[in-house]
């Protein structure tokens, strides 16, 4: 082991904890929204609204049943189901923290989640 | 006959690192990060760069990688491993063949570590189209510290072991 192994060691470990560290105040700074897609309980994907995601069509496939979600700008809908009643097509678009999708029948949920903004409409609100 | 003898010394590297990527996948890990591993077969890349030079390594990399994916049968984390595969043993090179009076084979295995990890998020952040998984890298980064000073560590005896008992090249 050379000086240089442990310059480089102690490079890389300042450099890997200062990014985690910056990261994590990132994380904490921004109230970003996300869709959690939850199957029979269980959260199965986990999607950050971006502009790169707008328009993204998600298929979920699974031994209860299809659906298709689309995300939109900030927002989240059902375009198809292989469910009998269809209410979570029916539904169209969710955008705020807190709404669901419901597909019983496929035992789906889709739900915003996030960290409530500080001027959104709450119960205090006449 | 010399390169018959090269030929089937670089096919027993590879058995040797497809064995070591099966035995590394049985040994549990303290902490559980997808994506993270021991790298136990790096070892075998990195001798062969080593005593052999930057063709053969390459080769036995690669060819470690695609006979892995036909072992465990895991196509979506080819992509991961090929990638990380090709650009950690360029890095390795390059760090071996130019800065070698710097680092010892430890430094070279730990800047192919990092390689491996950057080809892999990389990849990770096309397929899945969101360059948020880049917050993933420190956490990985992290880990190839060790890894790749183990990997290093044990590289630097058997390159030792293996240039005295063997008139390789």
């Amino acid at each position: 082991m050379t000086k240089g192994d442990k310059i480089l060691i102690v490079i890389v470990l300042i450099l890997s904890l200062i990014s985690m560290g910056y990261i994590r105040r990132q994380g904490l700074s921004n109230d970003d929204k996300y869709v959690s897609i939850q199957v029979n309980g269980a959260e199965v994907k986990k999607i950050i609204f971006d502009k790169s995601v707008v328009g993204k069509k998600l298929p979920i496939e699974t031994e209860f049943g299809y659906n298709l979600v689309e995300i939109g700008d900030n927002q989240v809908r059902v375009i198809e189901a292989d469910c009998p009643d269809k209410i979570d097509v029916k539904q169209g678009w969710i955008s705020r923290i807190g709404e669901t999708i419901v597909c019983l029948p496929n035992r789906l949920v889709i739900e915003i989640k996030g960290v409530e903004s500080v001027n959104s409409i709450d119960m205090m609100n006449y | 006959m010399k390169k018959l003898n090269k030929i089937i010394f670089l096919s027993v590297l590879v058995s040797v690192g497809l064995a070591l990527g099966v035995l590394e996948s049985a040994i549990p890990l303290p902490i559980s990060f997808p994506g993270a591993k021991l790298g136990l077969s790096n070892m075998v890349v990195l001798v062969t760069l080593v005593v052999f030079g930057f063709k053969d390594g390459i080769t036995v990399s690669m060819l470690k990688s695609i006979v892995l994916m036909l072992v465990t049968g895991s196509v979506s984390s080819f992509i991961y491993s090929f990638s990380g595969a090709v650009l950690s043993c360029i890095a390795m090179y390059i760090a071996y063949k130019y800065f070698s009076n710097i680092f010892s084979l430890i430094g070279v295995s730990i800047l192919g570590a990092l390689a491996h990890n950057f080809a892999q998020v990389t990849v990770a952040a096309i397929i899945i189209n969101n360059l948020r998984i880049y917050t993933y890298l420190p956490f990985l980064m992290l880990t190839s510290i060790f890894s790749g000073y183990f990997v290093g560590l044990a590289s630097s005896y058997i390159e030792r072991n293996l240039r005295g008992s063997y008139n390789i090249i």
